[in-house]
């Protein structure tokens, strides 16, 4: 090293220009200078040796800190892959399931006169107003929803999924604090479609509605109505321990 | 006594010299392997073609061995048909012996002095000719002409371009440790040697026009990319920077090139002019970033990166920018290649310790595993997408497969006494 | 050096002199040497190179650097000899090296060059963490196309996972 060259000539020439002219015997003679030289630089080959491998060290350090580096960022691409195929998975195990369900939903017919919903061609624009309504819904877009499933009541008189749209309605309303309107669109869809799965519920929200506002006796009413005529279900089950309190 | 040795080693030596100049010339042997059942077939017959005997077997030989390889093709025996392009073939006849389709034609000297072959394509269910042509060959030539009537009666079949008139390229190591980078035509016939050199070549890359190859040369001690004129056999060094200069990939336009550099410590990816000017950086990661290849589109680039610790196949703008990861499955995925329509993604996949070919579709994602070998390396696909080349490895020695997309059909290329690896595709031929 | 040759120059005129008979006096400590060194044109042997690289008692004339699998970091025990290499880089600044990275032959060509270019880079990263300035120092990488052992197992595997240095005069 080129440094510690330069430091022992260094010393050297010290030692000789100071030393050995002056010639204080005693002070410093050849020896002990020597001597004192040689350790100096073995002190210093020392330190050289200590700081190389101390920057070697580091070298490797970084190439470790890197590599660790990179298998994080790995696992990070990886996770971040399967939470996506993941999504997209629920997304269309959700939209299959959906589809099953409604198979068992009652379809109710409007009119007998009405064609039935599926396989007509308008078919798909129905099914794509419900479906944006619905997500409005359960995006708490409230307002949105509430509008867009009255004006899918308008637009789509006949359809199969009216039964299902005037349901979701009243719940909007309900969700709104909207309850003369909530208990209004429930009546009507138990009412219309007595058969449908989601009647005893639609009663169960009336009830709900007509407690919250104070009116206690048609609450009472509803919910032994809603006992009466439904008695298997599982609202008539939360009725009855409703009314029990 | 120690005369005597040196006399005998002298003979010794001068007999070897004889050796080497009687040996006959690495020759590279087709063998074909069609694997996969239930590989729905075409059958066809090709009559022998008329005229001058030797020329007419031929060109007939060639046709029929090409749509015989493809897989696709169920070969009937037509023996002691006598017919040409100009006959109407007896439509019953061939209806009865089960043949789809007939090819009938002939070779004839033309007035230039070269030979002329023509054909012509039957449909035998419904009675009618399909597709007809003529192509003028010199004598050696035949065998492409041969080509190009089978390219017509695929392309007509299958409603896709053949490739048969097509070339690959690919490295021999010889026994005696010299490399040579070969060009052939796509049944490994025609065979003719482009270089030799002491040192290995490697990721040898046609230029969209078929003209030139680039490719990795290791004569200087270190790697450097050169562009070889594969007719006038004229070299230009495009990339010898301090470090090493590999893995050159063509832009679609053959206007530039994407290689890798280590100039700035690691390995990069840079595009540069095809020229050798004009480099320009395109990977920033601070990790290995390598194999370069450019979707048909010529907008991205593929390349293998170890940036997420594991090598794996990523995607990035063709000028840079941000890179999405490609491939998930498994720990050690390499050598992107994308195929002409850019749908699919071919590259090599270590599972379970194998090097296997990989499919990967780019549309719904699925991967599919196209062989059961250890050592794939390389692919390069057709340039109708329909096979992908690769090197592999049987009993220890390099060898050639072609194995088509959906891995039912497989063909193997070897060289006798030779390693044969670094196979590149070439375009088609216009 | 010179006394090799002395020592051949005259078993070559014996042998020229001496054709077919074995009349001459009898050789029996004479090693007769068969095998020819096959010779690569291009190729050089770094004959005007300081005597400390070829000496087989200096740490300089070992010029192999072995890596873990995998691993990409210049181990411990090879440090003293590239430590050697960078003190003498660094007393004769007129002196050129190429590193040439190495890997086993399993897996990619292309990814195994980039390989090998990260062990020749450690291989530099050392060198000029000790002084030695980067224009002396060309890192570069012959992946799997060199191996030092052709065969096809862990053992040939290990010894081809390595960074070597050559003085300019040996490439």
């Amino acid at each position: 090293m080129p440094s510690r060259r330069v430091l022992l000539l260094t010393l050297f020439l010290a030692a000789s220009v100071f030393g050995v002219p002056e010639a204080r015997a005693g002070l410093f003679d050849d020896d002990e200078a020597r001597e004192q030289v040689q350790k100096l630089s073995k002190q210093l080959d020392e330190w050289v040796d200590t700081v190389t491998k101390a920057q070697i060290d580091l070298i490797s350090q970084l190439q470790s800190l890197r590599e660790e580096n990179a298998k994080l960022r790995g696992q990070v691409e990886l996770l971040s892959f399967e939470l996506e195929a993941e999504k997209k998975r629920q997304q269309d195990f959700y939209v299959d399931l959906d589809a099953r369900l409604r198979k068992f939903e009652p379809q109710v017919p409007d009119s007998p006169d009405a064609p039935a919903g599926e396989g007509k061609p308008a078919a798909t624009a129905e099914a794509h107003d419900y479906e944006t309504a619905l997500k409005f819904f359960q995006g708490g877009k409230l307002k949105e929803a509430s509008r867009a499933l009255e004006s899918f009541g308008k637009r789509y008189p006949n359809s199969s999924l009216l039964p299902d749209a005037r349901y979701w309605l009243g719940n909007a309303y309900y969700s709104l604090n909207n309850c003369k309107k909530s208990i209004e669109t429930h009546k009507q869809f138990a009412a219309k479609w007595p058969q449908h799965a989601k009647s005893p519920d639609a009663l169960l929200s009336v009830a709900a509605c007509q407690q919250e506002a104070g009116d206690a006796k048609n609450a009472k009413a509803t919910l032994e109505d809603l006992v009466s005529q439904y008695p298997s279900s599982t609202a008539a089950a939360t009725a009855r321990q409703r009314m029990g309190q | 006594m120690a005369g005597f040795f040196l006399n005998r080693f002298r003979n010794l030596g001068a007999l070897a010299c004889c050796v080497g100049f009687l040996a006959f010339p690495a020759r590279a042997e087709l063998v074909i392997e069609i694997t996969g059942a239930g590989a729905s077939r075409l059958p066809i017959a090709v009559a022998d073609f008329a005229g001058e005997t030797e020329s007419a077997r031929l060109v007939a030989s060639v046709v029929r061995g090409d749509l015989e390889r493809t897989g696709m093709f169920n070969m009937l025996a037509a023996p002691g048909v006598a017919m040409d392009e100009s006959s109407t073939p007896n439509y019953a006849d061939w209806k009865y012996r089960g043949a789809d389709a007939v090819v009938a034609g002939s070779v004839a000297p033309s007035a230039d002095g070269r030979q002329e072959a023509r054909f012509r394509l039957y449909d035998i269910n419904r009675g009618l000719p399909l597709v007809g042509s003529a192509y003028l060959a010199s004598k050696p030539l035949l065998r492409l002409a041969g080509h190009r009537i089978s390219d017509a009666i695929y392309e007509k079949l299958l409603g896709e371009p053949g490739v048969f008139s097509t070339r690959i390229a690919f490295v021999v190591k010889n026994a005696s440790k010299s490399y040579e980078l070969h060009i052939a035509d796509a049944d490994g016939q025609n065979e003719q040697t482009a270089l030799r050199s002491k040192e290995p070549i490697i990721s040898p890359a046609w230029s969209p026009d078929g003209a030139k190859l680039a490719y990795v040369s290791f004569e200087n001690k270190k790697p450097v990319v050169y562009v070889h004129s594969l007719a006038t056999g004229k070299r230009a060094v495009v990339a010898n920077f301090k470090g090493s200069n590999s893995a050159p990939a063509w832009a679609p336009d053959g206007s530039r090139l994407a290689v890798v550099l280590s100039r700035d410590g690691g390995s990069q990816i840079f595009t540069i002019s095809a020229d050798g000017s004009n480099a320009r950086r395109v990977s920033t990661a601070n990790s290995i970033n390598t194999e370069p290849f450019f979707s048909p589109d010529g907008r991205f680039l593929y390349f293998t990166s170890d940036r997420g610790g594991s090598p794996q196949i990523y995607r990035a703008g063709a000028s840079g920018g941000d890179a999405r990861r490609v491939t998930f499955e498994g720990n050690y995925n390499v050598s992107p290649r994308v195929s002409p329509d850019g749908k699919k993604l071919a590259f090599i996949t270590r599972r379970e310790g194998a090097f296997r070919l990989a499919v990967l579709d780019l549309e719904n994602g699925q991967t599919q595993i196209l062989t059961d070998s250890y050592k794939d390396e390389s692919p390069s696909f057709a340039p109708n997408g329909r096979m992908i080349l690769i090197a592999t490895e049987t009993r220890g020695r390099g060898v050639l497969s072609a194995v088509s997309i959906d891995g039912r059909v497989k063909q193997r290329l070897s060289i006798s006494a030779a390693d044969v690896r670094e196979p590149a595709w070439g375009p088609f031929q216009r | 050096m010179n006394m090799r040759f002395a020592f051949l120059l005259p078993m070559a005129l014996l042998l020229a002199g001496c054709p077919s008979t074995p009349s001459g006096p009898e050789q029996p400590d004479a090693p007769i040497e068969t095998r020819v060194p096959t010779v690569n044109a291009g190729s050089v042997d770094g004959r005007d190179l300081p005597n400390e690289l070829r000496d087989p008692k200096n740490l300089l004339s070992q010029r192999s650097v072995y890596f873990d699998y995998n691993s990409f970091e210049v181990k411990r025990e090879y440090q003293e000899l590239v430590s050697a290499h960078a003190r003498f880089l660094v007393a004769n600044r007129q002196l050129r090296i190429l590193v040439q990275g190495h890997t086993d032959e399993r897996g990619s060509r292309e990814y195994n060059l980039a390989l090998g270019q990260k062990r020749a880079d450690a291989v530099r990263r050392v060198l000029t963490v000790l002084g030695v300035q980067e224009e002396q120092i060309e890192a570069v990488s012959l992946g799997e196309e060199k191996p030092k052992n052709e065969g096809h197992d862990d053992l040939a595997w290990a010894e081809n996972r390595r960074g070597d240095i050559l003085y300019r005069g040996e490439y």
